[in-house]
């Protein structure tokens, strides 16, 4: 049961209040939820850059929470794929070497050119961020993300930034690389539509988790309008 | 504001290196400068100076009646020696002659304490402040003193100071000496009868009317002084203790000029990038207050304003340790160069000047970042600046970027796209480094060539020089002393020489046959050189000066006795590091002089055990002016510097290292406040605090192993440069940069990069990891 408080002035605000979540090995997982409701500092414990104030985490069978700092850059560094809200690519490294940072250190990735193929941008190979749209800079953060074949994905609001369109496109890209690649994928969002391309959505309110469903039927993301 | 304190304090700092170096040199030099100017008109400091054997007193009247002269005063001086007991090696002296109850003309005494010698009186004696310092001597003590060849007991009666003897050094002496050699003033009656001069005088001092030129006076002087032995006069350039202060006057000027604009550069340079940064973070606000109405000019002299937060307090602590530092530094000098008043003068013009230069440095530095925020549209600062474009450049065309890696090309775009930040940031590290390399190769160029090429060249223990030339069977008797092993003669005639319209004073030296003592080394390779048997050879500044070349025969005149002259062919030129000379065969010099082959001076090799009881053996021969010991002068000229070059050097790493710790601790933070975004993503990608740091820090490593090569040889430059206002005439040190300077240099520079760079590293420990997943570039 995972808990976290952070101490505001003289308050404590409860982000986190007695959540018991798994993710599932292979699974495409969205977490929903609005501003507030805890979904990003689930996330931020699941990516090992921060730690419950009260509970414990697992990662395989190694558990998260005694890990060190040095053993948390370990971990993410070979297991977790993160994609930001706003995409966090270097803005003076290409495509290729964004991607290539990754692929750099770690242990069994895919080339930079081929996780780049995989979010359908095989033809931006050189290009700069600042020459790329919204959509296919999120690609590049996606490409880079994967490119290691992480066990985790985990993805904060990856279609925030983006228009409808643009983020559908993202989405299929995530759909993809989730079947694939057979990452866990974790996606948070406070669109409720994005809910129906999951396997599983947890919807959290006030730092609990407020229900826990799988979908009837899978929706493709290119079959989501929002 | 708060936030920014690290980077106002050390661009403060560098501020304040600047101003303190401003304010301590310049004022030094504005001291020195005051108080000679006003010591030498106070105390009529002469003009031109001339010697002779003996003159007729008749004469001056017909001196007085030359063109431009203002005033005459013609004198006796003579060397004496003054052997105190206890002094393991004797002192020497010169010893001059003041008007009988009157002050002189030209040259008055500054009596520090008691009084003139009373007329008539002929025990007593005024002694210059420097000797009775080192001597302990008061008004009232006694003096041994040989004058012409009596023991006499002077009394002293005044200790005084003389425009004259500003520095006073013995005449061949390789540093001043205050122990060993005295300047004594007597009553002229009595000298004259001591030497044989009453109603003559062999040494003259002129005053000339303001403006009016030495050169003429000199030439008139010439002619009128050759039939009484006349030497040949000389302007106050000429004058030892005058040439030496103008020499170090201009040193010191050059310095003051060149220093100070390291740091301030230096400052300007990080007052911009700190203030181009703020403003870049305060686009928002910038906007917000356009948009309501403010100006321009309101917003300009806001960020303008904000400069006074690095100003005042470098001002501050520039204009207190300048000060600190300017009274010590004046102090070392005070200790060579005698004043009457000598203290460091502050003064308001000095601050000023300071403060205005120091305000536009640092408003030259915050303009550019001004500029951009008065030109910077409200509506375009609403929005978030234009992200930074990149451009694959050379190290991908030449396939490279495999080669440095995504990390590495981080790096390299980065310094591609601000190349002037680069390489002002080297330029200033590199001054730095600059700065070291002048504070010491003086010392550095100095003693390689006297633990090089002097001991080469004068290879005798002692050097004992004559009051006048000797007959050359004294080389042999001074050789068969107990405890010398070999003796050589030298003799030194000075001599005019005229090629064309052109000419110089030199001295003409007769070295022996075969002489092993002393030898002829160039500066340059230090290979020796043989004096031809035909000819003469030439100090080869000599030869450029009077335009001569190898086959040539210019005009030698004797300035002494008959004043013979002769037209040597000139064999070659010898390139060395001091002086003017003229060498010739001790047979041509004979001839020259229609003599046997005397001596002025013998060299001897001495075995050291027994050098204090050789010394006390010549110390009694009444024709012995002067005996030194090179090895002692060469040890005491080195004691002396040693501890005035630890004291620059000292003060030299405290402000380089200030300089490359400004320079890399602003950089660093701007880096940092720059790239936070990025370095925090790569950490929440899996990147160690280790590989983020060394992308922050390989940019700045870059500019640091970049001002390492740079400030080398910008140092080497610099030297070069500085060793050009020298005066070639005297001096011509080989530049030499010892190795331990380079050293020194480039490890002051890496440990106080080394030592920012960590100091901001600290923050990447604090890097938020959270935030970055949030937030927009």
């Amino acid at each position: 049961m995972l808990s976290k408080t952070y101490r505001m002035g003289e308050v404590d605000v409860r982000a986190l209040d007695s959540v018991n979540f798994t993710l599932d090995r292979g699974e495409l997982l969205v977490l929903l939820g609005a501003s507030g409701s805890g979904k990003s500092t689930l996330l931020n414990i699941l990516g090992g850059l921060d730690v419950p104030s009260a509970g414990r985490v697992f990662f395989g069978g190694r558990e998260l929470t005694d890990a060190d700092e040095d053993e948390l850059t370990d971990y993410r560094r070979r297991s977790v794929g993160f994609v930001f809200q706003f995409y966090n690519l270097i803005p003076s490294l290409t495509a290729r070497e964004n991607v290539a940072l990754v692929t750099d250190i770690a242990d069994n990735p895919l080339d930079a050119e081929e996780a780049l193929a995989l979010v359908g941008l095989a033809d931006r190979l050189d290009h700069f961020p600042a020459q790329l749209s919204g959509g296919e800079q999120q690609r590049v953060a996606i490409a880079r993300a994967i490119a290691k074949r992480p066990p985790v994905l985990l993805c904060d609001e990856p279609t925030g930034a983006l228009d409808s369109r643009t983020g559908i496109l993202v989405l299929e890209v995530l759909e993809r690389v989730n079947r694939e690649l057979g990452s866990a994928t974790a996606l948070i969002t406070h669109n409720a539509p994005i809910a129906e391309i999951a396997d599983r959505v947890v919807t959290l309110a006030d730092g609990r988790i407020q229900s826990e469903r799988r979908p009837g039927r899978v929706v493709h993301a290119r079959d989501l309008t929002w | 504001m708060w936030s920014l304190k690290g980077q106002i304090i050390t661009i403060a700092l560098v501020l304040a290196g600047g101003i303190a170096c401003f304010i301590s040199l310049r004022g030094t030099y504005l001291s020195l400068e005051d108080a000679r100017s006003a010591y030498y008109d106070r105390y009529r400091f002469a003009d031109v100076f001339a010697r002779a054997e003996r003159a007729p007193e008749e004469l001056i009247e017909k001196i007085e009646a030359l063109p431009s002269v203002e005033v005459v005063e013609s004198r006796i001086v003579e060397e004496v020696t003054i052997p105190i007991e206890g002094l393991a090696r004797p002192a020497y002296g010169r010893l001059l002659s003041l008007p009988s109850g009157r002050p002189p003309a030209t040259n008055d005494l500054f009596l520090r304490s008691g009084r003139l010698p009373a007329r008539g009186r002929e025990d007593e004696a005024v002694v210059l402040e420097a000797f009775a310092e080192a001597h302990g001597l008061e008004p009232g003590a006694r003096l041994p003193v040989v004058i012409n060849g009596r023991l006499r007991d002077l009394r002293v009666v005044g200790i005084a100071l003389s425009p004259e003897y500003v520095f006073a050094i013995r005449p061949g002496a390789l540093a001043d000496d205050p122990k060993r050699y005295a300047v004594l003033w007597m009553d002229r009656a009595t000298l004259a009868s001591a030497f044989r001069l009453e109603g003559a005088f062999n040494d003259l001092t002129l005053r000339l009317q303001s403006g009016a030129s030495e050169r003429p006076v000199c030439f008139a002087l010439d002619k009128m002084l050759a039939r009484y032995g006349g030497v040949g006069a000389v302007g106050r350039d000429g004058q030892i203790s005058n040439r030496i202060l103008v020499q170090e006057l201009s040193q010191l000027r050059a310095l003051a000029g060149m220093v100070p604009l390291i740091f301030l550069g230096v400052a300007a340079f990080l007052i911009n990038l700190v203030l181009a940064r703020l403003v870049r973070l305060e686009r928002p606000e910038i906007a917000t207050l356009k948009a309501v109405g403010y100006s321009n000019c309101e917003i300009a002299s806001h960020y303008l304003g904000l400069v006074t937060v690095v100003v005042v307090p470098g001002i501050l602590v520039g204009l207190a340790g300048g000060f600190l530092l300017g009274r010590n530094v004046l102090g070392l000098y005070a200790k060579s160069f005698r004043f009457p008043d000598l203290d460091f003068d502050l003064s308001p013009s000095l601050v000023v000047s300071a403060i205005a230069v120091t305000v536009l440095a640092a408003v030259g530095g915050a303009l550019g970042a001004v500029r951009g925020a008065v030109k910077l549209p409200p509506a375009e600062a609403m929005r978030p600046p234009a992200p930074a474009r990149y451009r694959r450049g050379i190290v991908e065309r030449l396939g490279l970027s495999a080669f440095f890696g995504p990390s590495g090309m981080m790096v390299l775009r980065e310094i591609v796209r601000r190349p002037g930040r680069t390489l002002l940031s080297s330029a200033g590290m590199a001054g730095a480094i600059a700065l070291l390399i002048l504070s010491r190769f003086g010392w550095d160029s100095i003693t390689t060539y006297f633990e090089g090429t002097f001991r080469r060249e004068q290879r005798q223990d002692l050097t004992v020089a004559f009051a006048r030339p000797v007959d050359p069977r004294v080389v042999g008797q001074l050789a068969r002393m107990p405890g010398v092993t070999m003796a050589e003669g030298l003799r030194a005639v000075p001599v005019r020489v005229r090629h064309e319209h052109r000419m110089r004073d030199s001295i003409l030296m007769g070295l022996a046959d075969e002489a092993t003592l002393r030898r002829l080394i160039t500066r340059g390779g230090g290979h020796e050189v043989e004096v031809p048997k035909e000819g003469v050879l030439l100090t080869k500044t000599l030869g450029e000066i009077l335009h001569l070349e190898v086959g040539d025969r210019p005009l030698l005149e004797v300035r002494e006795g008959a004043r013979p002259t002769v037209r040597p062919v000139i064999a070659g030129f010898i390139d060395e590091s001091i002086g003017l000379q003229v060498y010739g065969r001790a047979d041509l010099v004979a001839a020259l002089e229609g003599d046997t082959g005397a001596v002025s001076s013998v060299l001897l090799k001495v075995d050291r055990q027994k050098l204090d009881a050789v010394e006390s053996e010549l110390r009694r021969s009444p024709h012995v002016i002067d005996v030194s010991d090179v090895i002692a002068d060469m040890e005491r000229l080195f004691d002396m510097n040693a501890s005035i070059m630890n004291v620059w050097t000292a003060i030299s790493v405290v402000l380089s290292a200030c300089v490359v710790f400004g320079v890399v601790y602003n950089n660093a933070r701007i880096n940092l406040a720059a790239r936070s975004r990025d370095l925090a993503s790569l950490r929440v990608l899996g990147f160690s605090r280790r590989e983020i740091s060394a992308i922050l820090l390989s940019g700045l490593a870059f500019e640091v192993l970049l001002a390492l090569p740079v400030g080398v040889v910008l140092g080497r430059y610099w030297a070069q440069s500085f060793m050009s206002t020298v005066d070639q005439e005297t001096f011509r040190w080989q530049v030499f940069v010892a190795p331990r300077t380079y050293l020194l240099s480039v490890a002051v520079a890496t440990l106080a990069a080394l030592a920012s760079a960590l100091w901001v590293r600290r923050s990447l420990d604090h890097l938020d990891l959270i935030s970055v997943l949030k937030s927009r570039e």
